[in-house]
């Protein structure tokens, strides 16, 4: 991992706790969390002052309103540490919008939301304008930002644009990845694995280790055995809806543990490499797997998927890690446990590689120097340790190697075990960081959704139209050097 | 004006010296201008202005770039049909004609079964409780038809089940619904305001002839094109027209039931401008897009004051 | 006799069938605020049931909420009365002195209202951008006095061009200013038109969500925006905020429409068609 530290530029490799100014603070504030009452106020710019910070946040995502329900412990942190005032608005967007809300904020340069938690994928298109602050030198000055991450994947998905590159734009705010939710209460039923070895010769995977051996024809095997319609019970929900990028991320996933691509990162070219036959096939695939799912799966998003699974519909659910608090509520609770998803060929052939999720904190570039200094602030707060431990009590998903490590990571929440599992090395990617995110996305969430909702009925014929309409979408931008082919012009929906 | 007796003329040096600048004629129209004026110009002409300029430009506002003149490939691009946008007008153009067309027949039909009921008990309430739907905020609307058509919680299919034993209709991701389903929102929420106009047409019919109709025992299809039609009209095809405009505009409603989607099943004008615009920031292309809008919007206007102007003749 | 009352009973309930078939969708999520999220979600829906107030106390609870209703009220009410105002003005000179354009203006103002709301938005959008006029309850103010002027004057219009030039020359003739004569002897002649003109639009700006989206920001968020963000929360969608927000929020214009039912018509159209309903 610290080969991975130089690559992003960062220069310390592990943080040692009683190194550097922060750090003496630190220490004790492990005794007394996040109240140093020991140590004398430090001298600070701010001391005196009262500061209003907003923070723009994901609505309905409950990572997201754990910071910012954890933020009055920064303000108490602050107050103590350094003697100044800060209060914390909150403004909101769901997914969809959210976007929408920030760029239309930022570019007018204003100050509305000195910190915002974005998605990924939206690095590329804030940082390109230079709506978010660069933050390798405020790394490289402030040690408690000096973090082993888990893995490159972290880095990769929530730190750097362009890819590959050092410039560090985010830090991540909620780790993500994609697990399976399981209805433990069904697949370890003795009567429901006796049935199930009668039918398909073969043990109904039940634990942990099964599901992460599991690849995905014998996972259907298990989606199509829970399948009972007139019980009310049916085999898995995915997502396939056409809001935001529901319907893209396990799509993408599926093409990736396929073995397909979906752009060549380095050239921008996307015709050729998205609209092959192998990745048609998946998507035929994907479609076929509705018959497990039920009637509303089309319409599936976050919040659908969590209707019906905390109302007993489905027995497996493929979902955000980071939702676990809403997917396991007081009623199910003892019934439900959190595995890696299924990998996708044969054998030892086999892959898994699944989409990222999860939010970076950005700071606003054009915060003032007050509102500047208490972001830097908070991120070292954040990035306490006792701050990520309390963040990950509370259901959060923190992304530092030293957290995750710890021996009682894996037992506090039930998904950290899966998320832990998901995020090594290869396991998961982001897709994009360009900044022309949105549009790309808007693009094929139409074609994938008109596929799977059998508009469309050609697979190939929709990769064809969503790879041309971004083929010409980044060679408009300058990022692909090729310009969509001759064939692009008889394509549509 | 100068019909009566005692022109202004004639009493203007009894007033004060500002009534007096007020008086002339050019410093008082101003003054009564001025103000919607300043409106006009700031918030549309500038405006208009900047779009018809930006439509000639290719300015992505994530692209961290100055706008670059691209000349007219904005709008090469849209007669090319980038983005399938002609599917969208396309496709509002139907959404248009059936939902307006629906909801007027609806509305008549309606309209005339709520005539004469001015003594019915309770008809303010009965009244409001029917144009209700027009006032609900429609993003609110939108949200809880989502709901109402959800196929694993919603009323609906639960009705449906009930009578016809269907099975489970995904109304809203289903390619031979989403579109209808949408437009049966649209009906839901506008034939109260056809049935409003059907009864104000109907309003407009002069008792007297309606006496004379029944007197000269006139069969009912008679009264229906010689009385009825010959006063309703008017008041109906303003109906229509408004009706046509407000649906062109849709919006409000589609973002929380659909987003457009499946595919781009239900993706009107409004919603891709929007998307173009608001989500994904090419603020060039859109800005062509709206001209065109505005193109189509200026001559729906037309139609409009023609229409008015017909009847101001035909009233005359 | 008998028989024309079960007639006139049976034409009335059917009456009352379709007026409440309307309303039923509105009824559903009336009801829907009284119930818990699971009672919400429950298959078959359940009609009787323990109806709990839990909603509305966590409504009030919600953070942002005061705001959120100020503004929904500020907005609206301020930015309508400018609008009534100025409106009130120029359509008196559209009437009284028909300035050379005339015609022209009133068709311009009109085709502002006939374009699609992204449209009309995005070159606002850029300037308040340009200017820094965004997330500011002045500009918005002004924008939604704005977009209420052409649906104004042109009811307005319709008003005074009813109301006799012999009321204007009387009053010039007694001495009255043109000042006294504007507001004091035609004003009070066009209440009708002024009160349409302000529920109209007040229902309009009340119910309005994408320009509050777009060139409003955290201090001028009003409730359509709330409906819109809090649609998730959680543990999935919200039903339990949004049936019982919608609930509030729908009361005021019910009320404008029961109270001010004759208005209705002259609002709906622009004020292009007079009469009652």
């Amino acid at each position: 991992m610290e080969e991975s530290y130089k690559r992003a530029g960062l220069a310390l490799p592990r943080r040692t706790l009683l190194k550097g100014a922060g750090a003496a603070g630190l220490s004790t504030a492990l005794g007394a969390p996040f109240i140093n009452r020991l140590y004398a106020m430090e001298a600070h710019p701010l001391a005196g002052k009262k500061i209003d910070m907003n923070i723009l946040g994901i609505a309905g995502w409950l990572p997201s309103s754990l910071g910012v329900k954890m933020s009055p412990l920064f303000a108490d942190y602050v107050k103590q540490r350094y003697g100044y005032d800060v209060t914390f608005g909150f403004a909101e967007a769901p997914f969809s919008d959210l976007f929408q809300k920030a760029a239309t904020s930022l570019a007018t340069k204003s100050q509305e939301y000195n910190i915002i938690i974005s998605d990924s994928q939206w690095l590329g298109a804030l940082a390109k304008p230079g709506w978010i602050l660069k933050l390798n030198d405020i790394i490289a000055k402030n040690k408690g930002l000096q973090l082993d991450w888990y893995s490159q994947t972290v880095i990769d998905t929530y730190m750097a644009y362009p890819d590959g590159t050092k410039d560090v734009w985010g830090l991540p705010q909620e780790g993500d990845t994609k697990a399976l939710y399981v209805r433990k209460d069904l697949v370890q039923d003795p009567k429901e694995q006796a049935a199930f070895m009668a039918k398909y010769n073969m043990k109904l995977p039940s634990t942990f280790e099964d599901y992460e051996n599991l690849n995905a024809d014998d996972y259907e095997k298990v989606m199509e055995f829970f399948t009972r319609p007139e019980k009310g019970l049916w085999g898995a929900a995915w997502q396939y809806s056409r809001v935001y990028d529901f319907c893209t991320c396990p799509l993408f996933s599926a093409m990736w543990s396929s073995g397909g691509e979906i752009w060549d990162a380095k050239t921008g070219q996307i015709e050729g490499v998205l609209n092959t036959d192998a990745n048609a096939a998946v998507m035929e695939r994907y479609k076929s797997w509705l018959k497990y799912m039920p009637p509303g799966a089309t319409n599936y998003g976050i919040a659908e998927e969590i209707d019906v699974f905390t109302q007993g519909k489905v027995a497996t659910c493929l979902q955000w890690a980071a939702v676990g608090l809403a997917m396991i509520n007081a009623e199910n609770k003892d019934k439900v446990m959190v595995v890696p998803p299924p990998k996708f060929g044969k054998g030892a052939e086999a892959k898994r590689i699944y989409c990222m999720g999860g939010q970076p904190w950005v700071i606003n570039a054009f915060n003032d120097d007050a509102k500047m200094r208490v972001a830097i602030d908070f991120m070292n707060w954040w990035y306490l340790p006792e701050t990520a431990k309390e963040y990950a009590k509370r259901g959060g998903n923190p992304c530092d190697k030293a957290t995750l490590s710890s021996s009682e990571f894996d037992d506090v929440n039930p998904w950290n075990r899966a998320y832990k599992f998901m995020l090594e090395p290869g396991r998961s990617r982001d897709f994009w960081h360009d900044p022309k995110y949105s549009e790309m996305l808007s693009l094929q969430q139409e074609g994938f959704t008109s596929f799977m909702t059998g508009q469309s009925k050609s697979a190939r014929g929709v990769l064809d139209y969503i790879a041309c309409g971004q083929q010409q979408i980044l060679y408009d931008a300058g990022t692909a050097k090729k310009e969509p082919s001759g064939v692009c012009g008889n394509v549509s929906l | 004006m100068t019909a009566v007796s005692g022109s202004p003329r004639s009493s203007r040096l009894r007033r004060t010296r500002v009534a007096q600048a007020l008086d002339n004629r050019g410093t008082l129209i101003a003054t009564l201008l001025v103000p919607v004026l300043i409106f006009f110009v700031l918030f549309n002409t500038i405006p208009t202005l900047w779009l018809l300029g930006l439509s000639f430009y290719n300015y992505s506002l994530t692209s961290g770039s100055p706008p670059s003149f691209v000349g007219f490939r904005n709008f090469i691009q849209i007669f090319n049909n980038r983005n399938n946008i002609w599917a969208d007008l396309s496709r509002t153009f139907t959404f248009v004609v059936f939902g307006v067309g629906i909801q007027t027949v609806l509305g008549l039909a309606l309209g005339f079964l709520f005539w004469g009921s001015k003594e019915m008990p309770g008809r303010r309430v009965a009244l409001t409780m029917l144009f209700t739907p027009m006032v609900l905020t429609p993003v609110a609307t939108g949200t809880f038809f989502r709901f109402i058509y959800d196929p694993d919680f919603g009323v609906l299919n639960v009705i449906l089940h009930g009578l016809f034993s269907t099975r489970p209709i995904n109304f809203l991701s289903e390619p031979g619904t989403a579109f209808w389903a949408v437009l049966a929102v649209d009906c839901w929420m506008w034939t109260p305001f056809m049935i409003l106009m059907a009864l104000a047409a109907l309003g407009s019919v002069p008792k007297a002839e309606l006496e004379a109709a029944e007197v000269d025992r006139l069969p009912w299809r008679k009264r229906l094109t010689l009385v009825i039609w010959h006063h309703g009209k008017f008041i109906l095809m303003l109906g229509i027209l408004l009706r046509t405009i407000d649906s062109f505009k849709t919006l409000d409603l589609i973002i929380p039931l659909t987003k457009g989607g499946p595919g781009q099943e239900t993706r009107l004008v409004a919603m891709e401008v929007n998307k173009q615009a608001f989500e994904s920031f090419n603020m060039g292309w859109s800005s062509a897009y709206s001209v065109l809008l505005l193109l189509i919007s200026i001559a729906m206007t037309s139609v409009f004051i023609f229409i008015l102007n017909l009847r101001r003749r035909r009233g005359a | 006799m008998n028989g024309r009352g079960f007639r006139q009973h049976l034409y009335y309930a059917a009456l009352w069938l379709v007026a409440l078939f309307f309303f039923a969708p509105v009824a559903w999520i009336v009801l829907s605020s009284f119930k818990t999220r699971e009672q919400i979600l429950a298959v078959p829906p359940k009609l009787i049931f323990v109806p709990t107030l839990a909603n509305y106390t966590d409504l009030l609870s919600r953070q942002g909420l005061l705001l959120q209703v100020f503004n929904s009220i500020f907005l609206s009410v301020v930015a309508v009365c400018v609008a009534v105002v100025v409106s009130f003005l120029a359509a008196f000179c559209f009437s009284r002195f028909k300035p050379k354009g005339t015609d022209f203006l009133m068709f311009l103002l009109l085709s502002i209202r006939m374009l699609p709301g992204p449209a009309v938005i995005l070159p606002v959008y850029l300037m308040y951008a340009g200017f820094g006029w965004k997330d500011n309850h002045f500009w918005l103010v002004m924008f939604y006095a704005m977009f209420s002027i052409p649906f104004s004057v042109w009811i307005l219009k319709g008003f005074l061009d009813g109301v006799s030039v012999r009321f204007d020359e009387t009053g010039l003739v007694n001495g009255g200013s043109w000042f006294h004569v504007i507001f004091r002897v035609v004003m009070p002649q066009v209440k009708p038109g002024l009160i349409a003109a302000f529920i109209f639009n007040m229902i309009f700006v009340w119910n309005e969500f994408l320009f509050n989206f777009i060139i409003g920001g955290v201090s001028t968020q009003n409730i359509p925006y709330a409906l819109a963000v809090g649609t998730y929360s959680d543990g999935g969608v919200n039903w339990t905020f949004i049936a019982s927000m919608t609930t509030i929020y729908v009361i005021p214009p019910i009320l404008f429409i029961y109270f001010f039912q004759k208005y209705l018509l002259v609002g709906m159209t622009f004020g292009t068609v007079r009469g009652e309903v």
